[in-house]
Formats: C-alpha cells, structure tokens, sequence
C-alpha cells in the first residue's frame, strides 16, 4: 500500500490516531501491560497506516503509524480480544495471548473485490468490462410507493424513473437510457433469482388511465441487491430482452455455517399531499362565466347573448342567481386526507455446513392520500441451498405474496372518477338538489356516494420461484441447470351501485380473473482456466426455453334486485368472455472472455434468439457483442501512484433486441369472431399479417472510464454511449381505405446518445464520523431518426412523434402573449398565413429533461446515521391539463372548474396578463392545444431523509439483542419546482406514448414514518 | 453423483431438440385470414360481421350518427370535449376525432361487405344454396351502398374501394372519385342488390324492401323526384307490414324494437353487441355523461302541443331539473340503431311530390305523420304554397328526426344551409377529411377550404 499520503489526507489519518486517546477507558487500568504489533495488508504484506487496534469491550485503542506499527497500554490480562479495523478492509477480531502481535487484514470483498451481478454469473468488480450500476435497496425501502422500482428513483446513474402518480403500487416509467421504440415496450427486463418476471400490468379495469405495477408484488426487504445492467456487453447475454436494459434482483440467503439470526424491522407513520388545487371560489366562478357569456356574445351577435340573459342573474329573472348569491363547496378536502403507512418485516436466516436458508414474511398496508385507495401486500419467503456433496448443490427460491389493491379511478373519463368528482365539479355546484338528494355535477359523480359507496378491488396472488442444480463436473467446469416459475392470479371485481353513474339504474359489476404463467428454463456451462500467472479465460455456453401464457376470464352483470346483492349471478343480464394468449422464446448464447494479468480483459458473447411473435422464416434473431477493458493502475507505471488507487478504461459494442409490448400473434394475418349480429356469432377481419415482421434490434458503443483516487475514497464513474435502434416495431397507420387502421412493421429508427457520471467519496471519516457523498447526474438525447408518418398521441393529440425530433415531443400552438390592447391570445403563425390553424402547431419542448440524477449524503457517528436523499431532473416539458379545464374562461360553464389562477384574466384594455379573455372553448383564447399549460417540470426534490440510531451493542447485548436501530423516515419533505400544478412528476395515462400529461392525478405524498430494525 | 451427470447432459441436448415446433404459437381466439368464408355458415358468420360493423360505435352506433344531428341546431354540448362543440357551431377541424372514427368506421364495413362479395361466389359448398348465396351478396352490396352513401353526403366524393383488403398494400393511394361518382356507385350497388335480395321482411336485415328505402332516400338526395315517390310509394302501400305506429313512442318506449314504424333498425342485444349510443344522451343519474342534450329551442318545440304533438316523449328532466334526450336509454345498452323509419318513407314522398307540385298528395303524406304526432292536418288554407309545403315538411323533419341523423343533411341537400344555419360558406356543406387519413394517404386531397 501506500508509503506516503498528501498532505491532507494524511491530516484526517492523523486526527483518526489522535482520536482515541481523548477517549477515556471505561475500565481504570488495572494491570501495567503493555501490547505492540503490526498490521499489515494479508495479500502484500504492506502496512496498514492507520488501522485501528481497540480492545473489545472497551474503548482503549491505538492506530498503526507509518511502518503499520502501534502500542498499546492494555491494562487486561491474557488473553484479551482484539478489534482491528480498516478502510476498504474487513473488521477482523484476534485474541492477544502474548505481549506481541502481528495482524493481516484482509481486503473487504464489498469494497476492493466487489462482485458484479451479470448475465448467468457473477464477476469481480474490479473485472468488470460492461457498464452497470448496483443498488442497496436497504436504503429506498421505506419510500412509500409501493414497488421496488419506484423507490430507486435517483439512484441509478442514466436511469430515468418517473412515477405517474401518489398512488402507492401503480405503474412507474424506467427508462434505462431513453427509449428505443414507439409501439414495442422501453420498459427493462425484470430478473428476479434468475426468473424472467412479467413486468405488464395484467389490469384489466378502467382507472382512468392508469395501471398498476407487478413489480409491486416484490417485497422490497426481501431483497439483498439490484444491479441494473445498461450497456450491450452486460446486457446482450439478455439478448432478446435486453435492448431496455435489465434489472437483476437477487433476493436474501443464508450463509453456510451462520447461527440462525432473527430480524425484525417494524414502521408505521403517515403521509399527505403538500398542497391542493386553488379553486375559483362560487362567486368568482359565476363573474367568469357570465363575462365568457357577454364576451362570445360580442363576438357573434347570432348568439343572442347579452347581459340580459347571462347564466347568473337575478332568479327572479329566470337566472341562476347573482354572483355573489353563490355558494363556494370545498370537495376536494373530502376527498384527500391523511394517509397510514404500516410496515412489518421478519426474517430468519442462517445456515449449517452443508444447509444455508432464509425465512422472510412481510406485510405493508399504505392508504394512498385520496380516499378509499389503499394498497396492501403480503409476502412470504423461502430461500433455500443444499450442498448435496463436494460437488454439487441444489436450491430453490420461493416468493409468495398477496397485494390488494381497493383502486383509484384518478386519471381521465367522467363515470367513477374520483378526481373528477372532487377536483373537476365546479366548486359553486351544490352537492344536494332542491330536495336535498345527492347528485352528481357537470357528468360526474357525487363526490359523496362515489365515496361511500366505491368498491374497485384488485387482488394479486403471486409466486415467483426458481430451482436449480449447480454440477462441478470437472476443475474449472460446471454446469448448471434452472427451472423457474412466475404465476400471478391477478383477480379484479368491481361492484357499482345504483347510486352511481356506472351503476345506475340497477347495479353493475364486473369480475376479471387473469392467469399469467411464465416458465423458464435454463441450461449452462461454464469453464474457467488459468494459465500461468498471466492468462486466464473462461467459457460459457447455454440455452433458454420460456413460455408466457396469459389466460383470463372475465364476466359482468347488470341489474340487481338492490344494492346488497354485489355478485354477479344475482344479476338479470349477465355476459362474459375467455381470453388465452401464449408466446415462446427459445435461446442459445455463448460467451469467451480472457484476462491477460490482470490488465487486459476482452471478452465476447453472442445470443440467437427464436420468438414465437415473429414471422415464420424471421423468428431468429443473432445478437453479438464484444467488450474490452485496460486496468491502467495494473501498469507498472501507476502501481506505486498514491493518488490513484484504481484506474480503468472500458469499451463496448454489441447489439440488443426488443420483442417486448407486441402482440403474441402479431405477424399473423387473422380474422376474429366476436363481432356478432342478432345475439347470433359473426367473423370479420382482424388484422393483416405480416410475415417479414422481425426482431427490433438496438446497437449500443458505450465508452466508460473508472477512477479511484486517494485509497478509493473519491470513486468516479463515466460513460458516454450511443446507442441506435432499427427495425423499430411500429403499428404503422393504413389508409382508412383499407377497412383496417394499422399492421405491425419494423419502420421505425431512433437513436439515444448520452453520457452518465456516478461520483462517490468518502468526505469524512475519523473516529466514529463518517460522511460520504453519491452524486450522479445523466443526461440522454433521444431523436426520433426514421418514422414515414408523424404519429399523435395523448388527449387533445398533444403528443407528436414526428422524425427529427426527440419521442413524446408535445405539439402545441404557441401563445406568444395576450394582447393588452383586446385580452386576445396571439399564437405564433408558423407558415404566416395569417390564420392560426392545425398547421400552426409545433413542437416545443419534451417529457424528456436535459438531464437528472440524484444526490445522497449519509452520515454516521457512532450510533447515529443521518441519509438525506434529494432526486432531480431539469428541461422536462409537463403539459398541464389539470389547468386547461381549469382555465376555461368560463366558457365550460357548468360542466367544469374554473381554477383561481383565471381570475388574472384580461378585463379591460391595457391590462397586461398571460390569461386572455374568456371567448370559446377552442375558438382563440382557450385553445385545445395552447402552449399556455405547457410547463416547465424541472424539479428538485428532497425525496427521502432518514435519521436512525443503533444503541451500542454492548447495551444491547443485556438484553440478549445483536442490534437494535431506531429510525425516522421523511419523505418528499422539500420540493423545488416552477411547475404550477401539485406534482411535476405525473402522467395521466401509463401509456407510454402519452406521457407527461397532468390530468386528475394525486401527487406525491409528504411523508413521515418511525421505524424500529431488530436483529436477534 | 456419477450417474447423474450424464442425465443432466441429456437434458442439456433435448432442449435443442424440436424448437420449431415450440415457437410455432397459433391463437385460439382467432383464425387465420387465409381460410375464412368457406362454407355457407361461415358465409352467414362473415355477413353479421358486416352488420357488426354497421352498427359499430364509429358508425351507427354513436359517432357517425352524431356529426347528422350535432351538425344540426337541435342539440348542445354540456359536456367537456370540444369535438362536439365544432359540430354545433358547424366549425369542423380536420382533426377532429369524431369524423375520423366515422370515417375508419365505414370504411371497415366496406372492407367486410367487400370480403362477403368477393368470396361468397366462390364457395364450393353443395349445401350452400344459390338463393342464400344471392341473399348474401345482395345484402352485402346493399350494406355498401349504405356506407357510399354515407360517405357522400358527409365528406363528399371518396375513393372508391370494391375489393378486400389482403395486404397492407392493398386499397391505399386511391384517388378520390367525385360525388357524382360516389352517389353512382351507391345506385350501382343498390340495383346490384335489389334482385338478388328476397322479398321478406326483416327489419333488422337487409330484404329488397330495405333496398326500396335506401333508394327512395338515394332519389331524394339526387332530386330525382319522380323515383324518390315511387320507391317510397312500394313501402308506403305494403300497409300490412309497414305503418305508423301510435303514439309516436310506441316504436321505441317500453323496449320497443322490430316495430310496424321500422323499415330497417340496427339490432343490439346489450352484452356483446352494445349500443353505446345512450351514454352520451342519458344523464348521469341513469348512468350517461349527457354529453349533450337537446337545446332550449328543441324543448321548446316538442313541447309545444302544436308543434311538437306527442314526441315530447323524446325528452325528460334529471334529477337536476336538465332536459336530456330520451331515444336511447335501455340499460343494458340494447337501444336499436334506427337507418330507416316508415315515417322517413312519408316524408320522402311529401317532399317528392310537393317538389312534383303534387300539393294535396304532398299535404296527405306530411298529416299522416302529423296525425300520428297527434296534430292538426294541414290544408290548403294553412299552407297554400309548393315553398310552405315544402317549409312544412322540413320543420316536421327536424321534429319527427329530432335526435336521428337527418337535421344538417336535410338543410344541406335542400340548399338551406345559407338561410337555416346562418352558414353561407358552401365548402363548409362537406366536412373535412380527417387529417390522419391526408398524412397517411397521399392520394387524399383535403375539401376546399379546410
């Protein structure tokens, strides 16, 4: 190791030696005894400047000087246990049995020899050519979102995680550098313990536009780490699947020869919307629609609107009473309320010589902030590893978890919408006619009955569960073989009453039992060699068969006798259907790698994949990658460089594939029945096939360089990559002409570009303190490079996906300011016609940010830690469609709310605003499509701060606990944002293609929760 | 442990054994498009397949339904899509969606209608009779005159398009044909039809009466009088099977369907053939959004005795003191579709023989209708003239019609637009071609003036 150390460093180091001697020992020596020794380095026999010796129990100790030498006043009589301790070295514990010792540390594999997660293996991660990033999620699991994947937002370097929504267990978008494709799934494949998990939400139900998260059927606790694959040569062994990137979960085990160790964690706290809606109140809604009135009236006389007959005027006139007689109705904080997080986690793990197993069981109930939405899992766990003999070893993984969902119906469309009710009701609408009955306002439901008489249930019953055997058939030669199962009965019913819309006039229920069965199963065969001490290569080979069947039953009845009778076979009409889908997958792959001492490593795969979705003489797809690495630190020329503790330098080409999110029998031309006439069964058209219909394939250059500087205390991670896709899928519009609007083609190319940098150091640490930093920040430049046809997306059409221009711009009329002199908007003319037509719409902006990361800073002394967490993203457009209903100027008059911020409205010449003149809906002013909600989405968010403290062991220990943590959780504490509306990240719809949409959608919470870890 | 390497080498080797047949996955739920109308059944299965897409939710289901009587001045928009609201200020975007979803809608009935053509004379079944064969086929062209028909008078000329689609390729890039061209088409097919077709009656399927229909509206349209008479007289006389029913709510209250008044009615069964029409007119109370409903003037004139006689039964109050429409309101949503009423066929005639200056016949027919609505007749004395004759019969229209498709072609067709509608500006008597369609055809041209 080190000789030397700068200046400041060796600073810190000498603050940490002085450290112990301010400490007074708790035991008043009692014995004159001296011990002295050395600590080195086990591997290279260099000392270890500043290790740490301290007697166990006690608080007496010393540090090792700059030949790795200490001495010690010991005071305790022989033998004594010893704690020797090092950065980047495991914590080892000796007994002194005489007055001199000398004291090897070993390296600690987390930190100098960190193992890499890959493709069917594991790899070291100083060896590590591709480009991936690993994640702890011990610190993201008490995020209450629900599903794993959401809680990782901001921590994985180049992967963007947008939640859609406050609602705990509802579908997330990831993005593992961009997305390469419009109508084919961007979502990364999903590995659980070697499981190829359905990452599809099997909803079936409509919420408005949005779908819940398998992934949320995963209990956080349960897992040990992700490792999130991204560039072509981790990802191409993934072949078919990896084009998006993929998510590896490994869950917990046990360890062989590991007492059996109890943990416990239990939290529970409490979470609720920062802020709601600023609502016209019933007075101001009225002056805006009665001035909408006068104004359109000006405007064409054939109206016959004037202030005579305006809506609110006297009711003596037949009106609906002035302004200021109306009645202001708050529902929205009917519907919001203080939300309850519960969460218990109980873990037994430990193993014997030949035996390592773990037992988790978990439950976590979360109310979401709007009422009635809850989400609720329970899960059970069983890992287990049996080494059968010396050469072989079995083993099985079983997840079991049930996740109820009572659903919201948040986003858009008018039956059963609970946002609708609250948020989109004009507030000066009573809730109760003349004779006082509850009624629903402006097409939607009363917010009340709604409430009290919702019932949108969703159960999920899940089992993800591998088995394998592991055979060393020779030295260096194994072989492994897997069978893995994903089952998910996915279970939904929905019961309207006759009090509401969807339900009226007698009762309407539904019930959907979907059946998703995934099997997989795995082959392979590995060798790894040395030769001499230079070179050494390895082999891999296998194959894959997988299966995904998706069946599902669905029946609906209508008409009960009355409301206590919910279930469908008491209904007078009753009708129902039967779905079955299947698509296999069948895979060979090899991979060859070589390390030349330790310095030179290349290595190179290649997957052919056959799919069953493909047309028949194109089911096959190849996919090849190749890697290279150089441990520049290995060269002789920076082995002794005490500033630099690890340098390399990587690059990769490869080239992925993409089949996800298309139809199992997509390529087939097919006619459907189902399209009946007189209750009596009919066939027709369905689709055109298409037999050239091919994998979507994704070539990725990814260049990285790893620095570590000062013994690995500042660790650096850059990579810059560009990755382009062609034979996009894409449902490519046809001519209405030929009686069919679309066929699935490989059209499409689009190309992500971008640079990510991971930063990690170590600021502080001496003594008990230590501060360390994680900042990563990415950036991503998305182009849409070939697309025939401009394809439109989302409500009003406000998406465009047009070539040349980045996926999900959002295409809008551009206001360019209210003219003072009319209260008019005046858009931008784009062709100078003199009129504003559809030809005047144009792209500005995207849901794509210029970059964004996140930022970690964890602290610990002694038993303290403190983790503040902020995520951030910059440049994102968000349209704001809250606010276009909101800001109708009144023109919607009943039907919608008119939102405060329209009272800014122009009102007489010379008034200088951004808010115009009430006219139309969708004349001028108030334009489907107006630039004027388009908002900026940058944010930064403080999304979790954690404050924990474990009392000393040595209290602990009394009581027969091995340790003990008590900590508090603060989540989305701080928000910084120009958007206007509650949450910039939103989106109305999982529809990928229409993103970033705000429309009826509950925001993130602020939470707090209080939590209690127990290890026994 | 020796013996149980060289099975899991065996198993290693089956895996890559018989991958073709793995990955060939065919779907239960669909069929190949290589063998489909094979044999009288599936010729029958193909045909309702057709009828399915004619009372498709894009066509007489809801939204081409919608652009006839929105585009009128007897409905206004209580709801938030502003698509509705282009229709009844009659300010029609290239973009808006509900002509487009019209536009695929018909379009797709062509495509099935054309599959039935070109197939079913090709079945080689022994059991397939001439006389089904030449019963389907004729539907089938009579359903594509229809859809012609529809075509023409809402956007205008169109491409015509007489084969399936097989292939992508297929059937794009087609010029449009002019009007002229599109409403000879429609009569092409209609006497293509009208021989092949039995003489029953069905009122829910295509016979040769229907034919008679659809032709006496096609002559009314073309200004053919004489013909427009004569088809409507072939409905009119057959009085066994076709009359007015009374009141004017015994064709459609009380689950009504298959009635006297219907000379052909789209049929929904209200499970898996809905009629989704009734969510936009019912409110919400009876489970609707009443996206719209009827204006002020329309309530006014089916509630005035005079006026509006007994089909006020067309309109009802909410719960919130709101007029909504009353046409559509079954639930389960099995309301018929209605294309053809005998009333149309007495309207037709009126208006024929008024146009032929046949006033008296003209003034029988019109208080025929009249009659049933539980007015006065009009004579002489009231409506002296061929003009008020002619007023007469287009205000009973928009009554008689109130909530069915026929108010805007029936302004636009009789040249009236200018004087009903205030709209003066003739290329706004067309709609646009959806601007989809233009981007994804090139072929298309775009109406003048949009």
């Amino acid at each position: 190791m080190k000789k030397t150390l700068s200046g400041r460093v060796r600073l810190l180091w000498g603050l940490s030696v002085l450290l112990p001697f301010f400490v007074q020992a708790q035991n008043a020596p009692t014995i004159n005894a001296t011990l002295s020794g050395r600590i080195t380095d086990s591997r290279t026999k260099e000392p270890l400047i500043g290790a740490t010796v301290v007697i166990k129990g006690t608080t007496n100790g010393s540090a090792a000087d700059d030949k790795g030498r200490f001495l010690l006043k010991t005071g305790q009589i022989l033998p004594f246990t010893l704690v020797v301790s090092f950065i980047g070295y495991q914590t080892k514990e000796v007994i002194a049995e005489s007055n001199t010792i000398n004291i090897d540390l070993e390296a600690d594999a987390k930190q100098l020899s960190e193992v890499a997660v890959v493709g069917y293996g594991t790899v070291e991660r100083k060896n590590l050519i591709g480009s991936l990033s690993k994640i702890d999620p011990a610190e993201t699991k008490n995020i209450p979102v629900g599903s794993v994947d959401a809680q990782l937002q901001g921590k994985v370097v180049g992967v963007q995680i947008s939640s859609a929504t406050g609602v705990p267990g509802e579908r997330v978008n990831i993005r593992v550098r961009g997305a390469t494709s419009i109508n084919a799934s961007n979502d990364p494949l999903y590995v659980v313990d070697g499981v190829f998990i359905n990452n599809n939400s099997l909803q079936t139900i409509g919420t408005g536009g949005k779908a819940t998260s398998p992934i949320a059927d995963i209990n956080p606790s349960d897992i040990e780490r992700i490792d999130v694959l991204k560039d072509a040569e981790a990802t191409a062994l993934y072949g078919s699947r990896g084009a998006n990137g993929v998510v590896l979960i490994t869950t917990k085990r046990g360890n062989f020869g590991q007492k059996p160790t109890v943990s416990i964690n239990a939290s529970a706290g409490a979470a609720k919307a920062a802020k709601l809606w600023d609502l016209t109140t019933g007075p101001e809604h009225a002056t805006l629609v009665n001035e909408w009135w006068i104004n359109t009236g000006k405007d064409d006389r054939t109206l016959n609107r004037t202030f005579e007959n305006r809506p609110f005027r006297p009711i003596a006139d037949g009106g609906r009473g002035l302004p200021e007689e109306q009645q202001t109705y708050d529902r929205l904080s009917e519907l919001f309320r203080t939300a309850q997080l519960r969460n218990y986690d109980v873990a037994l793990s430990g193993g014997t010589q030949t035996t390592k197993y773990y037992i988790g069981g978990g439950y976590n109930t979360q109310e979401a902030i709007i009422k009635p939405v809850t989400f609720n899992r329970a899960s059970f766990k069983v890992n287990l590893d049996q080494q059968v003999n010396d050469n072989i070893q079995v083993g099985v993984s079983n997840t079991f978890t049930r996740t109820y969902r009572n659903q919201a119906r948040a986003g858009d469309g008018p039956a059963g919408g609970l946002l609708q009710a609250a948020l989109h009701t004009p507030t000066y609408l009573s809730p109760v006619n003349e004779q006082g009955v509850p009624v629903g306002r402006a097409g939607f439901d009363n917010l009340t009955l709604l409430l009290n008489n919702y019932q949108v249930n969703t159960t999920s019953l899940r089992y993800i569960g591998n088995l394998y055997a592991d055979a060393q058939i020779l030295p260096g030669l194994k072989f492994r073989t897997s069978f893995g199962i994903d089952y998910n009965n996915y279970n939904e019913s929905e019961y309207w009453n006759s009090l509401l819309i969807s339900g009226s006039p007698n009762g309407y229920a539904t019930s959907s039992v979907s059946q998703y069965t995934t099997w997989l199963n795995e082959q392979t065969l590995t060798y790894r060699k040395r030769i001499g001490n230079s070179h050494s290569f390895g082999v891999l080979i296998g194959n894959t068969l997988q299966s995904d069947n998706l069946t599902r039953t669905y029946a609906e009845g209508r008409g009960f006798p009355n409301d206590n009778f919910t279930q469908i076979s008491s209904a007078a009409t009753t009708a129902s259907s039967q779905n079955w889908s299947k698509s296999t997958l069948a895979s060979f792959f090899g991979k060859v790698d070589y390390n030349f001492a330790g310095k030179y490593l290349i290595d190179a795969s290649l997957r052919a994949d056959g799919s069953s979705r493909f047309g028949s003489s194109r089911k096959w797809g190849y996919f090849p990658a190749v890697g290279a690495a150089w441990r520049i630190k290995q060269e002789s020329f920076l082995q002794n460089n005490r500033v630099i503790s690890d340098l390399k330098l990587r690059a990769s080409w490869g080239v992925t594939g993409n089949q996800n999110g298309i139809g199992n029998f997509a390529a087939q031309g097919l006619w459907t029945g189902g399209t009946g006439y007189q209750g009596s069964p009919g066939i027709a058209p369905q689709q055109l096939g298409n037999p050239d219909l091919q994998w979507e394939r994704t070539r990725q250059l990814n260049a990285g360089l790893d620095v570590s500087l000062f013994n690995d205390r500042i660790g650096l991670e850059f990579n810059v990559y560009d990755k382009y896709t062609s034979n996009g899928l894409l449902q490519i519009a046809l001519p209405g002409t030929t009686g069919f609007s679309n066929y699935w083609s490989n059209a499409t190319e689009i190309s992500n570009k971008g640079f990510e940098l991971g930063i990690n150091t170590v600021n502080i640490q001496r003594g008990g303190l230590t501060w360390s930093t994680s900042f990563n920040v990415a950036q991503n430049v998305n182009r849409i490079e070939k697309l025939a046809t401009p394809l439109r997306y989302g409500s009003r059409e406000l998406i465009l996906q047009q070539q040349g221009t980045p996926l999900y711009s959002f295409w809008v009329y551009k206001q360019l300011y209210v003219d003072p002199q009319t209260g008019n908007v005046v858009y931008e003319d784009v062709n100078k016609d003199g009129k504003i037509t559809v030809d005047d719409r144009q792209l500005v902006g995207s849901i794509w940010p210029k970059f964004f990361g996140g930022l970690t800073n964890t602290l610990t002394y002694r038993g303290f830690d403190v983790n503040l967490f902020f995520a951030y993203q910059y440049g994102n457009k968000i349209y704001n469609h809250n606010k276009f209903f909101g800001e109708g100027g009144g023109a919607r008059d009943a039907a919608r709310i008119i939102f405060a911020s329209n009272n800014a409205r122009w009102q007489k010449p010379g008034d200088i605003t951004d808010v115009p003149r009430p006219d139309g809906i969708n004349v001028n002013n108030y334009r489907d499509g107006g630039s004027r909600w388009l908002e900026d989405g940058s944010f930064l968010r403080l999304r979790s701060l954690t404050v924990g403290y474990t009392l000393p062991k040595t209290v602990t220990k009394r009581v027969g606990i091995q340790g003990l943590r008590v900590y508090a959780v603060g989540t989305n504490l701080w928000l910084l944002t120009k958007y206007t509306g509650l949450d910039p990240e939103t989106s109305a719809s999982s529809d990928p293609n229409s993103q970033g949409i705000d429309l009826g959608t509950p925001p993130q919470p602020v939470g707090f929760q209080g939590g209690i870890s127990l290890t026994l | 442990m020796r013996v149980k390497q060289p099975i899991l080498l065996l198993l290693f080797l089956l895996t890559f054994s018989s991958c073709r047949d793995f990955l060939d996955v065919k779907p239960l739920e669909s069929i190949s498009d290589t063998e489909t109308i094979t044999n009288q059944n599936s010729a029958l299965t193909a045909l309702r397949g057709v009828y399915s897409a004619l009372g498709d939710g894009g066509y007489y289901g809801t939204s081409f339904q919608s652009i006839g009587y929105l585009s009128g001045d007897n409905v206004q928009w209580t709801g938030s899509q502003s698509q509705v609201q282009e229709f009844i200020n009659k300010k029609v975007n290239a973009d808006n969606s509900t002509i487009s979803s019209a536009w695929i809608a018909i379009y797709r009935t062509i495509n099935r209608a054309n599959n039935v053509l070109a197939k079913v004379p090709t079945v080689t079944d022994p059991s397939f009779t001439t006389a089904q064969k030449n019963q389907y086929v004729g539907e089938a062209y009579a359903i594509r005159a229809l859809a012609y028909f529809d075509l023409a008078r809402t956007f205008g000329g169109v491409p015509i398009i007489t084969s399936p689609t097989e292939k992508p390729t297929d059937n794009s890039g087609i010029k449009r044909s002019t009007q002229a061209d599109t409403y000879a088409q429609v009569l092409k097919d209609l006497d293509a039809a009208e021989p092949l077709l039995p003489t029953t009656v069905d009122r829910y399927r295509v016979t040769q009466r229907t034919v008679f229909a659809l032709k006496a509206r096609f002559y009314l349209y073309q200004k053919n009088y004489a013909k427009a008479e004569e088809y409507a007289t072939k409905l009119i006389s057959d009085a066994t099977n076709y009359r007015l029913v009374k009141p004017y709510g015994a064709f459609f209250q009380s689950d009504a369907r298959g009635t006297a008044e219907s000379v052909f009615e789209i049929f929904y069964n209200g499970t898996t053939e809905v009629n989704s029409h009734r969510g936009q007119w019912q409110p919400q109370t009876n489970g609707g959004t009443r996206q719209w409903a009827p204006n002020d003037a329309l309530v006014a004139l089916l509630n005035n005795p005079a006026i509006g006689g007994n089909r006020s039964v067309l309109v009802a109050k909410d719960n919130q003191n709101r007029w909504y429409g009353n046409l559509y309101y079954r639930n389960p949503a099995s309301d018929p579709s209605y294309i053809f009423r005998i009333a149309e066929a007495y309207l037709i005639r009126a208006e024929a023989r008024a146009q032929q200056d046949k006033l008296p016949d003209a003034l029988t027919d019109l208080n025929a209708v009249r009659d049933r609505a539980g007015l006065t007749a009009l004579t002489a004395t009231t409506t002296p003239t061929k003009d008020a004759v002619l007023l007469a019969i287009e205000n009973e229209r928009r009554v008689e019609f109130a909530l069915e498709p026929h108010r805007w072609f029936d302004i636009v067709r009789t040249g009236r637009a200018s004087a009903v509608f205030n709209l003066s500006d003739a290329n706004r008597y067309v709609l646009p071609i959806p601007v989809q369609q233009l981007l994804t055809d090139k072929a298309l041209e775009q109406n003048p003036g949009y």
